[in-house]
């Protein structure tokens, strides 16, 4: 027992209470074996400045699309003519239940997908279908929580606070981090919180319904007089700066205020969705029924992504198809197919599909068996399941990893939960058992103890 | 996978030091081919994760002969002669998709048939030396380990003479000092009376000073040293003291009124808890009193039924955590919350991670897996009643029947009213199930039928939930001993269906002082573990709470790190210091309040927190506690601060919680309704309800700790959220109208006159000269520009809120 680890610690907290000049350093303090990150931090002052990878990234930013209940990737995205032939076998629980729609090669690559998804499709080529993904638990809560924050047994931060913890983020006028319409339960704010990292790199909840963020608007001031208040308060930080002599906290108010008032301005213009065409909005199906809510959020993301915030998470609920699978997938592709589609050809359109990073995906997938002996659904999986990628510097046209032959298990190119994380990490260029904090005497990371990067699936 | 029974049965008697396997030498034939074929294979494919030089990944190790004979997690790796039972030759057919080996690649063909060959000859292994896993089993020294500062007696040190010893009023200055001048460290000079009443009163009571405490204390004639005392001992009387060092104490309790995590249900009865705690700090109770009560108060002696519900009520400490209600493995589950426990009790009154070693030895600390699964005897022989309990999958929700049942209620007429309504409500649903029952008979399409199944389910739980328990007011969150008392058995590698030998439950062998522990049989241990725990003698307990103390009086700890004194924590600035205090803490029978006023009536919590420009180089950060820290103010103390100026806080206590009175499914999925409180609630801001994951806004965005972790220290972070709620939230703005309001509602006051006013609310001080200037040019600016009638009252809400934004509003300097 002779390894201290102070000297790390002691040379840290010298070297930022030397150098640091903005604000945020404590917000810092956490960072160890992180010297770069730290120096980074520290020139720029925020807690939110922009830093530098480990190494070359391929994506600079993250738009996740969580579809929460375990989508049935066996009628979606996981072929199994095998599966189709076994239809009815089994008794009972046992009863296979044969995939509900029709497959077809789609693009030059060919791969199969089914009929559920006719805008996606059209992107096959850029699509990188995971069908190896695995997790531990099969219980809606357990693995919702795991695929936000890597762990079901402790509370821990989720990954997009530890992405915005190891880059900050591009704009300094908007959240690093932003959820639009999470749900409430199932872990609700712990999926998007920073558990012990720093407030600083929580994510900020946006809603499709209302201003975007709190207090974003004075009700009464204009923007004259409110400029003439602003001015007042921050004479004020710096006659007690003069007072107390440098001090890098009174500092950092100094500078939260002059973000906050841009803010202002800059929030409400990047969610505004009138500044967009109405041929945009028709795009994303915005102001038809089915497609209107999530084609928002994904118009809101491009738009978050324009601006340079780093990581963005956009939700569909309701794919927990124990029953009628046939007519609730349907509802539900038809909510989600049009938007994705809009989104991922609006950010090629840009130049921005390949250093963004798409991931669609549940918390786990559905079983081959039907509910029970009658049922026209599916039961939970967690052994094997879809998700895909897109852009950020993986492989297009690529179907990585495989189920069994009807499509329960992953047997090849397994993707469990941490190796999901590692991969995504690696690609923004951070090394997964680099980025760590220290909280109770541990060095903690967003993978624990595992995760390996899924390097075939990286172009 | 599960160890079957012969591969436990294999590992206890290695354990005992018997070799299941008592084989010949290995032949020179035998030797070659090992030799040849085997030993460079077991190199290149598996000694990366299976050798005591890289990792022990499964606890097996196949770089020695002694290695593979002790097996792994899995139970026994080689049966000698017999392939076809051997876990390794199975692993490396890659046959069974949850054993391959190697995990990401299949051996050549040949490669496989040599294991085989080799296994099926008796698995000849001329290597001989130790098993590397034998050999960690013994890596921690305890007796070495004790010799870590933490783990030494607290000694009785003589204070050291300071050369300026005039300077000093007392032995904590004389320590201060002492180290200052050694360092060649120049010391700040004395705080204003303007500046002191003020870091005082927000120390104490987590609220500012009324402009009149100011005016008494600026114009008190006596000296600056018996002014001050009579200020710090009425603040000490008042019941706000509580409220301030009880919310300090709850977050490292980890206190919230919810589950969190998968199934998020409420804990109506938490709050009782929380109103323990405070009544404690404001009765002085002795510290190690408070600490035995938590841990074992229904085990401890009684002469009241309030005495009793008391100690019943302070155990709610174990029954807090946030487990995964969701988990369906009831020996996972168990063990969950046994680590949840120990880490709580382990980090509150220690300041050690022991956790860490549920699933190997602490990597830093002398703490081995049998000290961990020697305390973790103590709480698996222990119930807690949160309300709840874990059945898997759905139908996880509040539950009355898990709660202890108090001896007094509330008031008689609120219990009653609560039964009556229980008893309706009960009768409402079970009305209502009859009558889905019969539409279920009757109708035959299939929709309708699926709705009245799910409303079905839906009552049936509602009512089930409502349980023996429902509608009683008198409960409350505890623990208690469990039916079975017993040792708990290791899981090797924190996996709770690997089990090894039981340990006899104990506590923290490097913590040891006395002898050793002597647990009664029948009984969990908890009280033994308290009374251990409570002892002057204990390394521990005295220092970290003094350092608690201390920390929450300059902003930092003499041991910074103030959840962690072990190794990766920070070594102690001023040992001799901090043995001090811990000396005088337990001499003043562990009263906090004594604790604190010493530490307050010292010259060194007095002084400046003005930067010296001649300490820059030798310590920048002030660890030496060469002047005062600025510290930021709690999220409660801005909060309880902008509604006393803005004239709308109540100090009266709020009876119970608004969670009492929330639905009781999970909180935002048909539960928890009527939880929230508003943000402008009158009543002080440790009353309001913590609900994990479901915390305020503004409470998320200054800092408020994760309520599911032992935080003993809060992060401090600056952004812009905070500016955003200071330039435009509905209760900034509200409160500075109500104080403009009452500022103008005085009559004889020069705009001059109200300025000051102005700042003594704000900021407990008066304005410089430039401050009126700049005020009022302000305000005139503002007048002159404005056009309708309300412009007086705008004029003095925006100075407020002025105030209030500024960065010395949510500082104490």
């Amino acid at each position: 027992m002779t390894c201290r680890n102070s000297f790390t610690t002691s040379n840290r907290r010298d070297f930022l209470r030397r150098t640091s000049a903005g604000f945020g350093w404590l917000a810092l303090s956490g960072l160890l074996g992180e010297s770069t990150r730290a120096a980074a931090a520290g020139a720029h002052g925020s807690p939110l400045a922009e830093r530098a990878p480990h190494f070359a990234p391929k994506a600079k930013r993250v738009i996740f699309m969580f579809m929460q209940g375990g989508p049935s990737h066996l009628d979606m995205f996981d072929w199994k003519p095998a599966l189709k032939k076994a239809d009815g076998k089994g008794d009972g629980k046992n009863r296979l239940l044969a995939p509900q729609f029709d497959y077809k090669p789609r693009g030059k690559s060919g791969l199969m997908i089914s009929d559920l998804w006719p805008e996606l499709s059209k992107h096959a080529d850029d699509l990188c279908l995971l069908n190896g993904c695995h997790t531990s638990n099969a219980a809606h809560p357990q693995a919702t929580i795991a695929m936000h924050t890597g762990s079901v047994t402790f509370v821990r931060p989720s990954m997009g606070s530890w992405i915005v913890y190891g880059l900050g983020t591009a704009n300094q006028d908007l959240p690093g981090f932003v959820t639009i319409d999470p749900a409430n339960n199932l872990g609700g704010a712990q999926n998007y919180g920073s558990a012990f990292l720093p407030a600083s790199f929580q994510g900020t909840r946006i809603s499709t319904g209302a201003r975007g963020i709190a207090n974003i608007a004075n009700p009464e001031m204009d923007a004259k007089e409110q400029r003439k208040h602003l001015d007042l308060v921050q004479e004020m930080n710096r006659g007690l700066l003069a007072r107390t002599g440098a001090n890098p906290e009174i500092e950092g108010v100094i500078e939260s205020f002059e973000l906050a008032y841009r803010m202002q301005t800059s929030v409400p213009n990047t969610l505004d969705l009138n500044k967009e065409s109405a041929a945009v909005k028709e795009k994303y199906g915005i102001g038809s029924g089915g497609t209107d809510n999530f084609g928002k959020q994904c118009l809101m993301a491009r738009r978050l992504a324009e601006k340079g915030v780093r990581f963005i998470q956009v939700t569909h609920r309701g794919w927990d198809q124990h029953n009628s699978l046939q007519s609730k997938l349907q509802q539900n592709c038809g909510a989600v197919d049009k938007p994705v589609a809009a989104l991922i050809s609006d950010l090629k359109e840009r130049g921005m599909l390949e250093d963004t990073l798409l991931v669609w995906g549940g918390e786990f997938g559905r079983s081959p068996q039907a509910q029970d002996a009658k049922g026209t659904g599916r039961r939970h999986n967690n052994r094997g399941f879809s998700m895909w990628m897109a852009g950020g510097g993986v492989k297009g046209g690529l179907r990585y990893g495989a189920t069994d032959e009807t499509g329960g298990t992953a047997v090849e190119g397994k993707i469990g939960t941490h190796d999901l994380h590692a991969t995504m990490l690696h690609l923004l260029g951070l090394n997964h058992e680099k980025l760590t904090y220290r909280y109770a005497g541990r060095d903690f990371r967003l993978t624990d103890v595992a995760g390996t990067v899924v390097d075939d699936i990286i172009a | 996978m599960r160890p079957t029974a012969p591969a436990l049965l294999a590992f206890a008697l290695l354990a005992a030091g018997f070799s299941p396997t008592v084989a010949a030498p290995p032949s020179a034939k035998e030797t070659a081919f090992f030799e040849n074929k085997i030993r460079p294979l077991l190199a290149e494919h598996c000694y990366k994760c299976h050798s005591a030089d890289e990792k022990v990944k499964g606890g097996l190790l196949l770089d020695s002969k002694a290695g593979w004979e002790a097996g792994g997690d899995s139970g026994d790796a080689i049966e000698p002669g017999n392939p076809g039972d051997s876990l390794l030759i199975k692993a490396v057919l890659h046959t069974d998709p949850d054993l391959q080996m190697p995990p990401k690649y299949k051996l050549a063909d040949a490669e496989i048939e040599a294991l085989t060959a080799w296994v099926k000859m008796g698995a000849p292994d001329p290597r001989t030396g130790d098993s590397g896993a034998v050999k960690q089993a013994s890596e921690i020294d305890i007796a070495a380990g004790k010799q870590f500062w933490a783990f030494q007696p607290v000694k009785r040190v003589t204070a050291p003479q300071p050369k300026d010893a005039a300077w000093a009023k007392s032995d904590i200055d004389r320590h201060l000092k002492a180290d200052a001048e050694a360092r060649g460290l120049q010391v700040a000079g004395d705080a204003n009376r303007w500046e002191l009443i003020r870091r005082a009163t927000f120390d104490l009571t987590g609220l500012p000073p009324s402009p009149e405490d100011i005016a008494a204390f600026v114009k008190d004639p006596a000296s600056d040293d018996d002014a001050f005392a009579k200020v710090v001992d009425r603040l000490l009387k008042s019941p706000q003291f509580g409220e301030r060092w009880g919310r300090h104490w709850l977050d490292v309790v980890r206190y919230a009124e919810s589950m969190g995590r998968t199934r998020n249900v409420p804990f109506p009865f938490a709050w009782r808890f929380r109103d323990y705690v405070i009544d404690s700090f404001n009765a002085d109770k002795p510290f190690n009193r408070f600490l035995g009560e938590q841990i074992a108060g229904d085990l401890l002696p009684h002469n009241t039924p309030a005495q009793r519900d008391e100690q019943i009520v302070a155990t709610g400490f174990l029954a807090l955590g946030s487990m995964d209600l969701n988990e369906r493995d009831a020996a996972q589950f168990k063990m969950d919350q046994v680590d949840e426990q120990i880490d709580v009790t382990t980090r509150a009154f220690m300041a050690m991670t022991v956790g860490c070693a549920r699933c190997h030895d602490h990597k830093f600390d002398p703490v081995a897996q049998e000290d961990y699964y020697a305390l973790a005897g103590i709480f698996k022989s222990t119930e807690a009643l949160s309300g709840t309990k874990n059945k898997g999958g759905g139908g996880n929700y509040y539950q009355p029947q898990f709660l202890a049942t108090l001896s007094e209620g509330d008031s008689k007429n609120a219990e009653e009213e609560a039964q009556k309504e229980a008893a309706a409500q009960r009768k409402k649903l079970q009305n209502q199930i009859a009558e889905i029952k019969r539409q279920l008979g009757d109708k035959k399409k299939s929709a309708d039928q699926q709705q009245l199944r799910k409303r079905l389910k839906r009552l049936n739980q509602e009512l089930s939930s409502m349980g023996a328990n429902a509608g009683k007011q008198n409960l409350a969150m505890a623990a208690e001993d469990a039916k079975n008392v017993s040792d708990c058995k290791l899981c090797v590698r924190g996996d709770p269906h690997n089990l090894g030998e039981a340990v006899p439950r104990g506590f923290l062998r490097v913590a040891h002082y006395g002898g050793e522990p002597d647990i009664p049989t029948g009984a969990s241990g908890r009280l033994e573990l308290a009374k251990w725990l409570a002892s002057p003698e204990h390394p521990l307990t005295a220092r970290v709470m003094a350092n608690r103390v201390w920390q929450h009086l300059f902003g930092r700890g003499i041991v910074a790190t103030v959840d962690n004194f072990g190794e990766t924590g920070e070594r102690p600035v001023n040992p001799a210091l901090l043995d001090h205090l811990a000396v005088r803490f337990v001499e003043g029978g562990w009263s906090v309040k004594s604790l604190v006023r010493e530490i307050m009536l010292s010259r060194a919590y007095r002084l400046s927190s003005g930067d010296v420009a001649a300490n820059a180089a030798i310590d920048p950060g002030n660890d030496h506690f060469w002047r005062q820290n600025p510290r930021r103010l709690e999220v409660e103390a801005i909060r309880d601060s902008l509604l006393a100026i803005g004239g709308t806080l109540t100090l009266e206590r709020p009876h119970g919680s608004p969670v009492q009175r929330a639905r009781k499914g999970e909180i935002g999925k048909g539960g928890g309704e009527k939880a929230d409180e508003r943000i402008d609630a009158p009543f002080r801001s440790v009353y309001f309800p913590v609900i994990r994951s479901g915390l305020p806004e503004m409470f998320e965005s200054f800092d408020f700790p994760e309520p599911s972790q032992v935080i003993g220290k809060r992060d401090v972070t600056t952004v812009s959220t905070q500016a955003l709620f200071f330039m435009n939230s509905d209760l900034v703005r509200e409160q500075a109208n109500g104080a403009a309001k009452a500022l103008l509602a005085r009559a004889g006051l020069d705009p001059n006159a109200r300025i000051h006013h102005t700042y003594a609310h704000a900021l407990g001080r008066r304005p410089s000269a430039a401050e009126q200037n700049q005020a009022a040019a302000y305000l005139q600016n503002f007048l002159r520009e404005a056009k309708d009638k309300s412009a007086e009252q705008d004029a003095w809400s925006n100075l407020f809120q002025a105030l209030f934004a500024s960065a010395e509003f949510r500082y104490v300097l």
